[in-house]
């Protein structure tokens, strides 16, 4: 059967290739695969713990704070640090910012142009324009100017970063209109991402890659003239989640609404849990630690129960391990997808093939928070529930979270995450400035010990992260990393079951297999 | 050696206050040296960089006055006696020293029992003090490197590149300092290992009779 | 109607709500951070008015993590500077375009057939496993494409190179010891392709946007798009190194104005530093006070870049203003040479057993092995009783003992 390729997978960090046989306009088989090693783990055995906290986290450009959280706290557990109050609330502020720049700029910047097409935009009435962004309550601009702006740009000749794309698939359904207002947004939303990063940057010094929060706690010091800068940013991004990116989703949602149908993937859900509170449990974090099947909680879930598969990955090192034990040794073949044909080594959280990222999360806090859990710690915030049920009653879908488990569940599911921590970020910021009226905070802890084994799981935007670590003299012996995108590209383990997103692929309508566009769609959606 | 008389024509007076200056500076850049490296208590950096610097260009200039003085100035051609001759040749090797770097070593390793014949200075005691003067001046050239790495001056920079960077700059200089501790260490305890009068005639410049 | 006469681009800039001074003010910056005197900045406002037709360019992604591309998104005043950077038509950059799959390659190699264009690109590059540790796309044959083979096809039709990033610049983290993956910079890759097309380093990891822009702009406009001139123009200064895997020498040209000074020289914290006033402990009063980082590790001392004045992300701060010591990411080798971060020497790779050593610790088991030897020695010179007086002294030299026992000189 003729098999349609999309190489490279583009819009996503990092490089990924993506092969499915589509029957009847339908994906029935489909093979996902990482094509680029460098050998991290390799490169910090040896090293001290602090190296591995800023040399891993260059692991992904797009999360590093995330990674380097996981990094620290594997060296916190492994030399017995717990992190003093100050500490655990400036790294919770420098997450949230990473996790809006980030859900921002996935759903404007990457997946945007999978539904959006400025190209269409061209035809809008601005006038019309003004009344859709009135009556969906989304925020305003000088959208006469912006369409004048595209005009000059297309009729130029050169499209730029938007050329060779087929912006005449029947798929770009939506309105010209809304198209502009969304066209709009994407420009704003460049603008709106590098705020939220300024906050990264203020308190880690710059993004892409941090500098602060390194084993023990932070080296960062909210003082006076910070504390302000960062707050103002903070309620400047959280006014754009609110006033776009919320309102945006809502009114894109009912063209997409066959999206509901499909791309629901293996419906395993695993959050290691993130944002701490002040008890760093990490089953009672602002998003809890959890795994579900068919939207019910298992009793507990701990990175002990990861397993990693390779015989469909280019590696020579022993199958089914776990990382606390893994090796990796990269051995290329040839790709050839009945063997072997990926970088990526198939993760497994209870021997189960498990979706991890904002989906994941919001399922487990949901279902964490429909039997009893107080996720907000008693915060007057937009809890997970309130926001999922407020949606589905908004979509006409009421009653129905069995709906959140789709690519439209998935695209809703990172815009509603996105309002609660834009929520959260703010409380964490009051009780810091709490605590520093209080005197006494304190940001760092030193280590008393230099021999240890941990393991730091937390998340990151796009999925579950944890790093395994093994320090002895104070040099690493033992280090592995489980990312978000080994979950969520993972190849069939070594039963031959498809990784979540081979198993979201399948069932896919694809229009046009020459212009695959509801593949793009599905693939952005894990944001792998 | 012990045993023999020690005669100011030995170390003439301009050679005390060399060896003088020298040991003041060696102390002034160990330590500001040491603090550098590490600061171990506040408030002394910009003392410590200035007590480097001073002290780089004083015993360069004193190790440079002191070459040039070797070629004038006279001193004993023996231990132990009276009889002078130009210092450079009692300085480099010379025939007295001949076939005797083995006995020497066996010497100290307590391989044969008699002391070994020897000119002013023993053939591994020319070795290293010749060692020195080489030494001192990379010294120098390192810690220009790394104190003005920013110096259009290609000849610093080449050097930089040759050892692969500022950083290895930075150690070679912290490993050369290791040498001349290790050597001052040696030194003072050879110097000092059968009696003290070595230290009378080149500190006090204090003869004494054996 | 002067005003229509300045063409598009103050209507590009109009809709981004940039006013004509502000432009101005923005053209003027360039012009110092270049080194052109404040007399050049109308110059620029017109050649950028001249200036209809976009610049293709493509941005490729090695081994990257993409954190270059992300800083590039965090680029100073955006509504300038993008617009400065879209007068560059990216026909090709995998994390923002919106084409993908074979569209995608399409676009590549469309790019390579007209020519005429500058190539950005980030990550390292990959050699590993026959160059198999990077593949993107397929080649005719459907079979996969090696990253290494699309560099070398797009940076032999390219005009220049931005190689951007510490990985791109000579193998980044990626590169560091043992460098299981057989990661390489740019320029190195291209030595070893015998490719000559000119290459200029943006260090840093990642790297920092408005040092590409300033290249860009240098390149558009000081260099009328001419390579030769965009040399010859452009101060630039050079640094070689010995690449691990193919053991020749490679000569990197960068921005003088990035690599000309260390971070130590710019820092705003130098002032602490003379004055003795360091931070011993993260988080402690002394940050608090903005106190210098040296003792905890910094390595703004040897590393040339301009972080402290350039600063990051919109130049609300950087590492040192957030209470982090440098780690020297703008540097050769970066990994290697600067860690352990919290130590003031870099460890020195031993092999074997000894693995990564502090020169800290061979200096104090030389310093304690000599100083035992000692002691021993002087129990060993006082056992045989050479204290005092010293031995007694042999009267003639062995060797010349041995010769007369042998009949003397002939």
């Amino acid at each position: 059967m003729a098999r349609t390729v999309i190489d490279p997978v583009t819009r996503i960090e990092g490089h990924m290739r993506v092969e499915v046989e589509v029957k009847d306009n339908e994906v029935v088989d489909a093979w996902v695969s990482g094509t680029l090693y460098r050998g991290m783990e390799t490169v910090l055995l040896d090293r001290s713990p602090e190296d591995a906290f800023y040399v891993s986290q260059r692991i992904c450009g797009v999360c590093p704070i995330s990674h380097s959280h996981a990094s620290a706290q594997a060296t916190e557990s492994a030399l017995g640090i717990t992190i003093p109050e100050g500490g655990r609330l400036v790294r919770n502020i420098l997450e949230c910012a990473q996790y809006l720049h980030s859900h921002i700029l996935w759903f404007y910047n990457l997946t945007g142009l999978d539904y959006v097409s400025p190209v269409n935009a061209l035809k809008a009435n601005i006038a019309d324009t003004y009344a859709l962004a009135d009556a969906a309550g989304t925020r305003q601009a000088d959208f006469g100017a912006i369409a004048k702006r595209l005009t000059a740009f297309a009729e130029n000749g050169q499209l730029s970063i938007l050329s060779g794309h087929y912006w005449d698939h029947p798929g770009y359904a939506l309105p010209p209109e809304l198209d502009l207002i969304a066209t709009s947004h994407y420009l704003e939303a460049l603008e709106m991402q590098a705020v939220a990063n300024e906050v990264v940057a203020i308190v880690a010094g710059k993004f892409s890659h941090p500098m602060t929060s390194v084993p023990g706690g932070t080296a960062f010091v909210p003082t006076v003239d910070k504390l302000d800068d960062i707050l103002f940013r903070l309620v400047r991004v959280k006014e754009f989640i609110d006033t776009a990116l919320i309102p945006d989703t809502l009114a894109i949602a009912p063209f997409i609404l066959d999206a509901a149908t499909y791309g629901g993937g293996t419906g395993n859900f695993l959050s290691w849990g993130v944002f701490e509170k002040s008890d760093l449990v990490p089953e009672n974090r602002y998003l809890p630690r959890g795994f579900a099947q068919g939207l019910k909680l298992d009793a507990g879930v701990s990175p002990d129960d990861v397993t990693e598969y390779t015989a469909h990955s280019w590696y020579e090192s022993p199958t089914g391990l776990n990382p606390a034990q893994g090796e990796t040794k990269a051995n290329f073949t040839e790709y050839n997808t009945d063997e072997k044909y990926s970088y990526g080594k198939a993760a497994r959280c209870k021997d189960k093939s498990s979706e991890v990222g904002p989906l994941a999360r919001m399922v487990v806090a949901y279902l964490a928070e429909k039997g009893g859990m107080d996720v907000a710690g008693g915060a007057d915030v937009r809890t997970p529930a309130k926001l999922i049920d407020g949606t589905l009653k908004a979509l006409g879908l009421e009653g129905k979270p069995e709906v959140l488990v789709s690519l439209l569940g998935r695209v809703a599911a990172r815009n509603l995450e996105a309002a609660y921590i834009a929520d959260i970020a703010l409380v964490f910021v009051n009780e810091l400035i709490a605590a520093l009226k209080g005197g006494e905070a304190k940001f760092w802890q030193a280590a008393e010990t230099d021999k240890g084994a941990g393991v730091g799981a937390w998340e990151a935007p796009r999925g579950s992260v944890a790093h395994w670590i093994g320090v002895n003299g104070g040099k690493i012996d033992h280090y592995q990393i489980v990312a978000p995108t080994t979950w969520l590209i993972a190849p069939r383990d070594d039963n031959g079951v498809r990784g979540p997103m081979e198993e979201g692929f399948v069932g896919v309508p694809v229009a046009d297999t020459e212009k695959p566009l509801e593949l793009l769609r599905v693939a952005h959606s894990f944001d792998p | 050696m012990a045993g023999q008389p020690h005669y100011r024509e030995a170390h003439p007076l301009v050679f005390v206050m060399t060896h003088w200056v020298n040991l003041i500076c060696m102390i002034m850049l160990a330590f500001s040296g040491f603090y550098i490296h590490f600061p171990f208590f506040p408030g002394f950096m910009g003392v410590a960089r200035g007590m480097h610097f001073f002290a780089m260009y004083v015993i360069i200039i004193n190790l440079t006055f002191r070459i040039v003085a070797a070629f004038t100035v006279k001193t004993a051609t023996d231990l132990g006696s009276r009889e002078v001759d130009t210092d450079i040749k009692n300085w480099l090797p010379q025939e007295k020293n001949k076939h005797q770097f083995f006995e020497t070593v066996k010497y100290y390793l307590f391989l044969r029992k008699e002391g070994v014949i020897s000119a002013k200075y023993g053939s591994l005691q020319k070795m290293a003090y010749l060692a020195t003067i080489p030494l001192t001046y990379l010294q120098a050239y390192t810690g220009f490197a790394i104190y003005g790495p920013t110096m259009k001056g290609g000849f610093f920079a080449a050097g930089t590149t040759l050892v692969g960077g500022p950083m290895n700059m930075r150690i070679i200089h912290y490993f050369i300092m290791w040498v001349f501790i290790v050597f001052t260490m040696i030194h003072a305890y050879l110097a000092n290992i059968y009696n003290f009068n070595p230290s009378k005639i080149i500190f006090a410049w204090k003869e004494t009779d054996h | 109607m002067a005003q229509e006469a300045h063409g598009a681009i103050y209507d590009l800039l109009a809709v981004r709500g940039v006013s004509r001074r502000d432009f101005l003010k923005y053209c003027s910056y360039i012009a110092a951070t270049l080194g052109l005197s404040e007399a050049a900045a109308p110059q620029i406002a017109a050649a950028l008015e001249k200036g209809a037709k976009l610049k293709p360019a493509l941005w490729l992604n090695g081994g990257s993590c993409t954190g270059c591309t992300e800083s590039m998104a965090q680029v100073d005043t955006p509504d300038v500077a993008t617009i400065v950077l879209e007068l560059l038509s990216f026909n090709y950059f995998e994390t923002i375009m919106a084409a993908a799959g074979k569209q995608a390659e399409d676009n590549i190699a469309e790019t390579i057939k007209e020519g005429n264009f500058i190539l950005v690109y980030e990550g390292s590059v990959m050699t590993g496993q026959d160059g198999n540790t990077l593949i993107v796309g397929n080649k005719e044959d459907g079979s996969p494409k090696k990253g290494t083979e699309i560099l070398a096809e797009a940076a032999t039709a390219a005009q220049a190179v931005i190689s951007v990033g510490a990985c791109a610049v000579d193998g980044g983290w990626v590169a560091a010891y043992p460098n299981p993956a057989g990661a390489m910079g740019v320029q190195a890759f291209l030595d070893k392709e015998g490719i000559a097309t000119p290459v200029v380093n943006i260090p840093c990891c990642p790297m920092n946007p408005e040092w590409v822009v300033a290249m860009v702009v240098q390149w558009l406009l000081v260099a009328d798009d001419d390579p030769a001139v965009f040399l010859e123009k452009t101060a630039l200064l050079t640094k070689t190194y010995k690449d691990g895997i193919t053991g020749a020498d490679v000569t990197l040209n960068y921005p003088e104005y990035v690599v000309g000074s260390t971070i130590h020289d710019n820092c705003p914290r130098r002032g602490h530093f003379e004055n003795g006033e360091f931070v011993s402990e993260f988080g402690s009063a002394e940050e608090a006070m903005g106190y210098c980082l040296y003792k905890v590790g910094c390595k703004g001392p040897q590393t040339f870049t301009q972080c402290p004045v350039t600063r990051w992300n919109r130049s609300v701060s950087w590492c040192v203003n957030s209470g982090a010591p440098c780690i020297g990411c703008g540097g050769l080798n970066w990994v290697d040479n600067n860690a352990p971060f919290f130590k003031r020497l870099s460890s020195m790779q031993m092999g074997g057993s000894l693995g990564n050593v502090q020169p800290g610790s061979v200096a104090a088991v030389v310093g304690g092995v000599a100083a035992a030897a000692l002691v021993a020695h002087g129990l060993g010179m006082k056992a045989a009783g050479r204290i005092g007086d010293g031995p007694p002294m042999e009267t003639a030299k062995k060797y010349d003992r041995k010769r007369m026992a042998k009949g003397g000189d002939k």
